[in-house]
């Protein structure tokens, strides 16, 4: 049916007495998510959108039953509120919000490792799960049910893709962004192994971009362990220079990060390289997807 | 945000890293001055945020006045890769008896900060990690428990380094983590890490830069963050809050992320060639999208403008008052086209279509930009574009 979220996910709002919050609170409740709560430090006892809010995570856990969790929190509290969070027991966190310190991140990693917590982002536009509910801000006018899966390092290609398929008639199973840092919460290989071994997703899209060596790991994670069509496109042909992490970057990644080096990866994993995003129509028909 | 190496040099002296006598000029005189001071032979260098400074013709010796000015004659006349030499670092030239490699940064894949050694310093270290991967060693550090001493010295033992080059250049490494762990260094490198003549180690060349998002809460004084950007229009971009880069193409582009934005350079870079890359992050409102007009169009002989925006976090509705405000203030002639979808699509097309804005309702970016193609016609510029500075974006 679906990965990461299904019919029992019941989501809270960190963060939701802001403007975005709010916002994008609307946005969920809409397409039907079961957003049962809110926080927000302070503000405790009032409601948004004719949700609750509490002034704490485990307060807000043990009212509704809360089990995941979607941040618009500013980045400078993310950390504290994650850790909070992952106290309160919750397994499923999306870190909505950019610029957050790669200090922090790394931290909120290691901790959710610990605790065997799956979390998004930061800077990912979250799961939708279409025609079920979204924690996130994935704008829901291009979705539609479906048995595709989609991977997304950055959040608009991830609509663009969605979009696509949909106008063709071939609906997605699960649309996840992994967020778009330089570190994020969870690799790509990780959510792949999702989709692999969910029964309602017959094929992945990974949509990725120049910089870092998320597709190539996952090119080895798919060779090996990858039964399903997969497909890729990688953003960035005629990016000027990206951020080059010095040397040390250099040395441990060796020729990683390069556009032609993850096109050459993913096709030595057996992956159809998509040189467009258009392409992803004709890649559908020809896999017979819906 | 990369710092100079004359700024981080300072960093590192004042964290107990030997470095070298030195003095910052801007002109020839000043150079001499500070040769005259340091002693000769000196080493001059340009302070330019570029990588491969030295191969480029940055990095000038002199034993003498007469070649000290020659020396600085042409780098402040020069540029290196595009950019123009303001500022040079006059250096004490000091023995050394052999160059190693000290860097860290951060692995984005493990999620740790990583070390890395190698008694193979200087410009080809890159090519040392392929050719002799035994020459060098690396270390993650656990980021719930951070850095002890013991993993300098396991770490340089690797390397099959004798006693007495290991404890300095532990403690150095210890320095250099503190460092990295004050100002939020996504890379600290020191390459070379020389050793003199008389056994001792001295950093002669100094990179950190700084996490960007990581900026207002470093309680260390750093030079201010929009100053050093060199190419106005990159430098305007960062002042009103989007990720512009100067490209040398002719036409125009706005996206509301940077995936979006990188795949519609690729498209457009099929037939046409941008001018520009620009994207918004999740901040639009009218005001921004106007100001973004203003930015692009300071480009002469733009042929047309795209723009790529999705409404999940962004108004894009807001976003396309601003883009017409600017377009019928400054009576824009050239065609500008715009894919807009997600939340409140319909509002938003009226209002584009109001200013004279030809609209895409399609998610494919190609259908679009096919639409602006038709629009400009063959003729301008093509494939793809390249940066018009090789400037690393500070």
């Amino acid at each position: 049916m679906s990965i990461l979220m299904n019919d029992s996910t019941r989501v809270i709002v960190q963060g939701i007495t802001g403007r975005i919050g709010s916002a994008q609170t609307h946005w969920m409740l809409e397409y039907g998510t079961r957003v049962v709560g809110g926080v927000t430090p302070g503000k405790g006892g009032t409601t948004v959108e004719g949700v609750p809010v509490f002034d704490s995570v485990l307060e807000a856990v043990k009212e509704t039953g809360a089990n995941a969790s979607v941040f618009f929190v500013p980045a400078a509290f993310v950390l504290d509120a994650f850790l909070e969070t992952i106290d309160a027991g919750v397994k499923l966190i999306v870190i909505v919000p950019e610029h957050i310190p790669v200090k922090d991140v790394l931290k909120m990693r290691s901790y959710a490792v610990e605790k065997g917590v799956f979390a998004l982002g930061p800077t990912t536009p979250g799961i939708l799960v279409p025609g079920m509910g979204k924690m996130g801000i994935m704008p829901a006018s291009l979705f539609a049910p479906g048995r595709v899966g989609i991977i997304s390092r950055s959040g608009t290609l991830s609509y663009e893709f969605a979009g696509i398929l949909s106008e063709s008639n071939v609906g997605q199973s699960t649309v996840v962004g992994m967020g778009a840092d330089p570190v994020v919460l969870r690799n790509l290989a990780d959510i792949l192994e999702l989709f692999e071994n969910d029964k309602d997703t017959d094929a992945v899209i990974v949509v990725g971009e120049v910089g870092g060596e998320q597709e190539e790991k996952a090119a080895g994670f798919i060779a090996r362990k990858m039964s399903k069509p997969v497909a890729a496109y990688i953003a960035g042909r005629y990016s000027p220079q990206g951020k080059k992490m010095g040397h040390a970057g250099a040395i441990v990644r060796g020729s990683a990060g390069t556009h032609a080096g993850k096109h050459e990866a993913l096709r030595a994993a057996g992956v159809e390289v998509l040189e467009s995003p258009i392409d992803v129509a004709k890649w559908a028909k020809k896999h017979k997807l819906k | 945000m990369r710092l100079h190496e004359y700024e981080a040099l300072d960093i590192f002296e004042q964290n107990r890293i030997p470095v070298p006598r030195r003095e910052l000029v801007s002109d020839m005189h000043d150079a001499l001055h500070a040769a005259g001071e340091i002693g000769y032979p000196v080493i001059i260098k340009a302070q330019v945020l570029v990588g491969g400074r030295g191969l480029a013709g940055g990095i000038k010796t002199a034993s003498n006045p007469d070649e000290l000015k020659e020396a600085a004659d042409a780098l402040f006349s020069s540029e290196i890769k595009g950019m123009p030499v303001r500022k040079a670092l006059v250096c004490q030239k000091v023995d050394i008896a052999r160059e190693l490699y000290l860097g860290m940064t951060v692995d984005g894949y493990s999620g740790k900060p990583v070390i890395v050694v190698s008694t193979e310093g200087g410009v080809l270290i890159e090519d040392t990690a392929k050719t002799s991967p035994e020459k060098i060693a690396a270390i993650h550090i656990e980021p719930s428990f951070g850095y002890y001493p013991y993993q300098a010295r396991s770490l340089l033992r690797m390397l099959g380094l004798e006693q007495k080059l290991i404890t300095p250049w532990s403690e150095i490494i210890g320095q250099l983590y503190h460092i990295a762990t004050r100002y939020e260094a996504l890379i600290a490198e020191i390459n070379p890490l020389v050793v003199l003549s008389n056994g001792a180690l001295m950093a002669v060349d100094a990179v950190l830069e700084v996490d960007d998002s990581a900026l207002s809460r470093i309680r260390f004084p750093l030079p201010d963050r929009v100053d050093r950007i060199e190419n106005p229009l990159e430098r305007r971009g960062r002042e009103i809050g989007v990720t512009y880069v100067d490209l040398d193409g002719d036409i125009g582009l706005i996206s509301s992320g940077a995936g979006l934005g990188m795949a519609s350079m690729d498209i457009i870079g099929q037939k046409m060639k941008p001018a520009n890359f620009l994207e918004t992050g999740g901040g639009i409102t009218a005001d921004l999208l106007y100001r973004c007009m203003e930015l692009i169009m300071m480009k002469p002989d733009l042929r047309g403008i795209f723009i790529n925006v999705y409404g999940g976090i962004n108004p894009i509705h807001e976003g396309a008052k601003g883009v017409i405000r600017y377009m019928q203030e400054h009576n824009v002639k050239i065609p500008v086209v715009a894919k807009a979808l997600g939340n409140r699509q319909e509002e938003t097309w009226e209002i584009f279509k109001s200013g004279g804005v030809h609209v895409v309702t399609e998610a494919a970016t190609e259908k679009a930009v096919e639409v602006l193609y038709k629009l400009v016609g063959p003729g301008g510029k093509n494939g793809g574009g390249s940066a018009k500075t090789g400037a690393k974006r500070a």
